[in-house]
């Protein structure tokens, strides 16, 4: 088949009963139809499929990447992001450069699909700099560890392009476990209330560290959004497709002068929490392995492959790709310097602070006293 | 041949070791990058080790089972490379008794500790269990430092009476410190600390008219003290009491009434320190700062010695309580012998006489003197009483022999002639002990069950604790003191 | 008496609290299945049950004005925030109403609350899993601020702030949450506001706390071998201090240095350097010493050894309080 002209649902499929969120492709690949999200993807071609298909190899190879790295002590901590590559790629594929990303520490598939070089996504895990990027380079804040404080950012991010006149949009990333914090929330009142161009993009990956969604919530996510006022969408997370038709919705109806999205991409944490998690004292791994099942990379290969897209030809030059970037990846970071120690001092403030010139100039004669 | 060696790593956990679990390959095997080489348990959760490096296993270093520290070598690889001599690199810690054998000997086997998860970086750092010690600065060696600290160490355990002095720097600064714009002089605050304000306070010292000798110029205590001493007419009266001829006489004399101030006094009369003064002030200043002195008093009912005393001076033999002392003093000796004997320093040895040459306080017109009596031990009481005798008038008409003044072994000083019960003499140099005897009172005392009017004497007497202890210099005066009470004892003494 | 490693002596206090009062639970995140993110909960939601060592949703501000709400119902909450950069979104629970609900309802209501709260750095972490705010809390008067520095301190204390019917703060440090020691669990303690003279010395008194205690302890080892002898006094309690203690040493010394992770201005050095200097000015030989943090926030992990107090740095200000070379000999700003 042509690669060239939009992929379309085969209308004798009968349509898979998933009321429960948006599907697009399901988990054995075959492609359904949904009256309202297919006109979002109704332009992506099998090589722009395939495009994202090769997203998701990359980014979860620099994932496996990056948790080697930890294993052979080049990095502190990583936080794995198995499980979640359509999620993030689909919704950050959809983005343009002037918008603007607010997310949690887990969002790298995002961060790479901003530009962020390789290196820089390691630098602060690797402990050589508290941040990895320039924000406005990318397009993307500083990742956020406290859980959920980047949401209010998203909101006044928001409010300011509004005040501003333009369409950029700005997005928040955060998980289940964020939603009881209370800043999401009051984030969730400001962005109604100033109907503030933000996208709150949650990915309910099932799992808090070491407790489970039910937990934090009694009923689906999504559900709270409409509480607030704003509309919401429950989105298959391991669906790209899904995931790319609602977070276009949602940055339409954002442009538009529509106020905020809440998108819930109902997904699993494959991994654990982070490196140093040990996920067999609380996961059963009979439900492990249901998600193994609808593993995102999956079914879009399965999808490319039936339609006669993904080759052995082209997957062999996914993979190299993959193995390039991997490489390229563990070399930026066993590169990375470490800090200068009187760097310590720097950037705390804009402007000259007499107090910490003190402290700087006393730290720099003790350490002058030292043998080389 | 490239070589990489591989140690285990801090797993992110906090972890200081862990066990390996299940090797995945074989010395031999070729290995990609991130391929799986081993299981390694840690925190009860199994965590696979992916391979650094492509390469080809030359070693492994552990055992299944085996417990290894973290940054202990665990695999050898062999890279894909030049050709050259194998290479390992420094950073990493040989594990002990390994070499490139196929199956290093394990670690010595020990139990996992608990480890728990930290969760979020690379973990605390792994006691070496080595010393503590400082790192090494420029310009300041070790010695340097120790040189340094010995000096200022010594004064902080200074407390009390003593004067503490604050350490001084071994390097004087290279620039100026100013941290403060400059002062005029007259606005400017004296730099001191607490204490040293206090205690110049306390003296009546001007800090403004010091010069610091501290860090900075910093007034230092020693500064203080010693403008204290300048400024001072009269230093602390001293302990020594002077002694005056001994003739027996037991009605002491209480001193003289002075007359009235005359109202043309000079206001300072300054005299050179010279001679006798000054020889005996240095004599005193270097037995009462080299030897501890301790003193113990002793007051007895010595109504009997008087009344022998009086006795033998009516048979015509020469007597007096201060001979009855200081044959008393002799008996007392020989049976604590300790009381005469000498600290020589130099020889690092205790020296015990067998024979005493008692001392006697004298005043005289040129100053206090002490010569003694040699052989005194073998004296009777009335060559005592004589020789005493003759000792005190030579000595006042200035004609007593350097010999005389020299040899003492242990001494006596007679206060009592002055009026006074009791002080605390101090010791001739080089002697261990010396015994001042009061004045004879007329006091009530217990006798017989009863109070009666009795002649009390008070006994004082100062040894040098290096060379006496208490028991013993409490045994000697009990000794002198039964003597005195009851001049019979002597029989079961002798 | 066992060997338990700090973490195991927490965990085997709040077993006892447990056990010993009906009334006592605990909440916090990930505390109950998991056993804690540092295994300080471990077994105890297996033993006591889901009612007792409850796991909470994702909310500091949720834990601590769920635990007020508890008190008031005559339970003894004891609330773990699972790292110190979290306790902010719940600063204003405690501070606001934790600490002053007693005084304002004139001993009506009392807040038996523990708060306890892993803190300092030396882990090599990501940020805001490093911090010390204690300063914070000692500041604000209706709390006790305390903290451990060996597993019998850790056990004992615990319980007793536990058993207190005010609200404690209670810092854990966590780089020293694997140091192993003896635990008595029924020895009598020396009681939690009191601080401890750790090694006697004549010289210095070092003050310190928490994780720098371990830090103290080895400076006055390696300062034996040039001839100082330190004074090393663990405060304990940070609200009240101990100042008696404190000053008895410095009256013996004359000399004083303070060390803390937290950042200089504000810290509590500042307080202790303050207090001491009134009650002990005419015992001083020098002006008091704080070595402690920067005035920044606390730097990504390779710089961290360049924040944190080391045994050097605390030497050096030694040095200065004894009048020795030191770095800031000839230093002018």
């Amino acid at each position: 088949m042509s690669t060239t002209v939009p992929v379309k649902a085969q209308k004798s499929v009968a349509k898979k009963q998933t009321p429960e969120f948006v599907q697009l492709l399901d988990p054995d690949g075959k492609r359904l139809s949904d009256d309202l999200y297919d006109p979002w993807v109704s332009d992506v071609t099998g090589d722009q499929l395939a495009s994202l298909y090769e997203d998701l190899i990359i980014v979860r190879r620099i994932d496996t990447e990056a948790t080697a790295l930890q294993r052979q002590g080049e990095l502190g901590l990583w936080p794995p992001l198995f499980g979640q590559e359509a999620a993030q790629v689909g919704s950050a594929r959809t983005l343009r450069p002037d918008d603007f990303v607010f997310s949690s520490y887990r969002e790298n598939a995002v961060a790479y699909c901003r530009g962020v070089k390789l290196p820089d996504l390691v630098k602060v895990w690797r402990g050589t700099a508290s941040s990895g990027w320039d924000p406005f380079e990318v397009g993307m804040a500083t990742p956020a560890v406290i859980i959920g404080a980047q949401s209010l950012h998203a909101t006044g991010y928001a409010a300011g392009c509004k005040f501003d006149g333009v369409d950029s949009v700005s997005v928040a990333y955060f998980g289940d476990g964020a939603t009881s914090e209370g800043d999401v929330n009051e984030a969730m009142v400001f962005a109604a209330s100033f109907n503030a161009p933000v996208i709150f993009f949650c990915q309910n990956n099932q799992w808090a560290i070491s407790e489970p969604v039910g937990l934090q919530a009694q009923r689906p996510i999504a559900d709270r959004a409409p509480g607030f006022g704003i509309p919401s969408i429950r989105v298959d997370g391991n669906d790209v497709l899904a995931v790319m038709a609602a977070t276009r919705s949602a940055l339409d109806r954002a442009r538009t002068g529509g106020g905020p999205t809440f998108i819930e991409a109902v997904t699993y944490r494959r991994g654990p929490h982070t490196t140093s998690d040990d996920p067999s004292r609380y996961v059963d791994p009979e439900v492990a392995k249901e998600w193994e099942a609808k593993d995102p990379i999956a079914r879009v290969e399965a999808f490319l492959r039936s339609e006669g897209v993904l080759t052995d030809e082209l997957a062999a030059s996914i993979q190299a790709r993959a193995d390039e970037v991997a490489a390229e990846f563990r070399a930026g970071c066993l590169a990375l310097e470490n800090p200068e120690p009187l760097s310590v001092f720097d950037n705390v403030y804009a402007t000259e602070h007499s107090g910490l010139a003190r402290q700087k100039s006393q730290y720099k004669a003790y350490l002058e006293g030292f043998d080389k | 041949m490239a070589v990489k060696e591989f140690a285990l790593p801090d797993l992110g956990e906090g972890l200081t070791e862990s066990e390996i679990v299940e090797w995945h390959v074989a010395v031999g095997d070729l290995v990609t990058l991130n391929q799986p080489i081993a299981e390694v348990e840690t925190a009860k959760a199994i965590v696979s080790l992916p391979s650094p490096v492509a390469g080809k296993i030359s070693a492994l270093h552990a055992e299944p089972g085996a417990t290894v520290t973290v940054g202990t070598r665990i695999v050898t690889f062999e890279l894909e490379g030049a050709a050259g001599d194998s290479d390992a690199p420094d950073d990493v810690e040989a594990a002990p008794a390994t070499g490139t054998d196929t199956s290093g000997t394990a670690e010595a086997a020990q139990v996992a500790p608990e480890r728990n998860s930290v969760l979020v970086g690379y973990g605390p750092a792994v006691e070496s269990g080595k010393r503590p010690t400082r790192k090494a600065r420029g310009g300041r060696s070790a010695t340097n430092s120790a040189a340094s600290s010995a000096a200022n160490t010594a004064s902080p355990a200074a407390k009390g009476g003593m004067a503490a002095q604050p350490p001084v720097p071994d390097v004087t600064p290279t620039e100026p410190r100013s941290e403060a714009p400059a002062v005029t002089a007259g606005e400017a605050r004296t730099k001191t600390t607490p204490p040293v304000r206090k205690l110049a306070a306390d003296r009546g010292v001007d800090l403004t008219q010091i010069t610091g000798t501290g860090p900075e110029g910093i007034i230092t205590r020693d500064d203080v003290l010693g403008a204290a001493e300048q400024s001072q007419t009269s230093a602390e009266s001293p302990n020594a009491a002077v002694a005056q001829a001994a003739d027996g006489d037991t009605a002491g004399s209480a001193a003289a009434l002075r007359g009235p101030r005359q109202r043309d006094r000079a206001r300072e009369t300054r005299t050179p320190i010279k001679s006798v003064r000054k020889s005996t002030a240095a004599a005193m200043v270097a037995s009462a700062f080299t030897a501890p002195h301790v003193t113990e008093f002793l007051t007895i009912d010595v109504t009997r010695t008087v009344e022998l005393v009086a006795r033998l001076k009516a048979q015509g033999s020469a007597a007096s309580v201060l001979s009855v002392v200081a044959k008393a003093l002799c008996i007392g000796v020989d049976r604590n012998p300790s009381l005469n004997s000498r600290w020589d320093a130099e020889a690092n040895e205790i020296v015990e006489f067998g024979y005493i040459n008692l001392g006697i306080a004298v005043a005289t017109p040129r100053g206090l003197m002490v010569p003694n009596l040699k052989d005194a031990d073998a004296m009777t009481l009335a060559e005592l009483t004589e020789a005493i005798g003759d000792l005190a008038r030579n000595a006042r008409a200035s004609k007593a022999t350097p010999a005389s003044l020299n040899g003492g072994t242990i001494s006596i000083t007679n206060v009592g002639v002055f009026g006074i019960d009791a002080g605390t003499p101090i010791l001739n140099p080089g002697e261990a002990a010396i015994l001042a005897m009061g004045a004879v009172r007329r006091l009530p005392w217990e006798y017989n069950g009863e109070v009666a009017l009795r002649d009390v004497m008070t006994l004082s007497l100062s040894f040098d604790h290096r060379l006496v202890d208490g028991e013993q210099g409490a045994r000697f005066l009990t000794d002198v003191g039964a003597i005195l009470s009851d001049p019979g004892t002597v029989l079961s003494m002798v | 008496m066992t060997e338990l490693t700090l973490a195991k002596a927490l965990g085997s206090g709040l077993r006892r609290a447990l056990s010993d009062d009906d009334k006592v639970v605990l909440l916090g995140e990930d505390i109950g299945t998991l056993g804690g993110v540092f295994r300080v909960t471990d077994g105890l939601q297996r033993d006591f049950g889901k009612d007792r060592v409850i796991d909470t949703p994702l909310a500091e501000a949720g834990i601590i004005g769920m635990a007020v709400g508890l008190a008031f119902r005559g339970y003894r909450p004891v609330c773990e925030i699972q790292f110190d950069g979290f306790i902010y979104p719940g600063f204003d629970q405690i501070v606001a109403q934790v600490a002053k609900l007693h005084y304002r309802t004139a001993g009506k209501v009392r807040m038996p609350l523990t708060i306890r709260v892993p803190y300092g750095g030396g882990i090599g972490a990501v940020e805001h899993h490093s911090e010390s705010p204690e300063a914070y809390f000692a500041h604000t008067a209706g709390l006790r601020v305390v903290t451990c520095s060996t597993p019998q301190d850790a056990h004992s204390m615990l319980r007793e702030a536990i058993a207190s019917d005010d609200p404690v703060l209670f810092f854990e440090p966590k780089r020293r949450y694997w140091t192993k020691g003896e635990v008595d669990e029924d020895a009598t303690a020396l009681p939690m506001g009191k601080a401890r003279v750790v090694t006697e010395g004549t010289d210095v008194t070092l003050v310190t706390y928490g994780p720098l205690v371990a830090t103290a302890l080895d400076a006055a080892v390696a300062a034996a071998d040039e001839g100082i002898s330190i004074e090393v006094v663990d405060l304990r309690s940070l609200s009240p201090v101990d100042f008696d203690t404190v000053s008895a040493s410095v009256q013996k010394t004359g000399r004083l240095v303070i060390t803390h992770e937290a950042s200089e201005s504000g810290g509590l050095g500042a307080e202790i350097a303050a207090t001491l200097t009134d009650r002990c000015f005419y015992y001083l030989e020098a002006a008091p010493v704080r070595i402690t943090g920067f005035d920044v926030p606390y730097p990504a992990a390779k710089l961290e050894d360049h924040f944190l107090p080391d045994l050097d740095r605390i030497l050096d200000g030694v040095d200065r309080a004894l009048g020795r070379e030191n770095s800031l000999t000839g230093w002018s700003a």
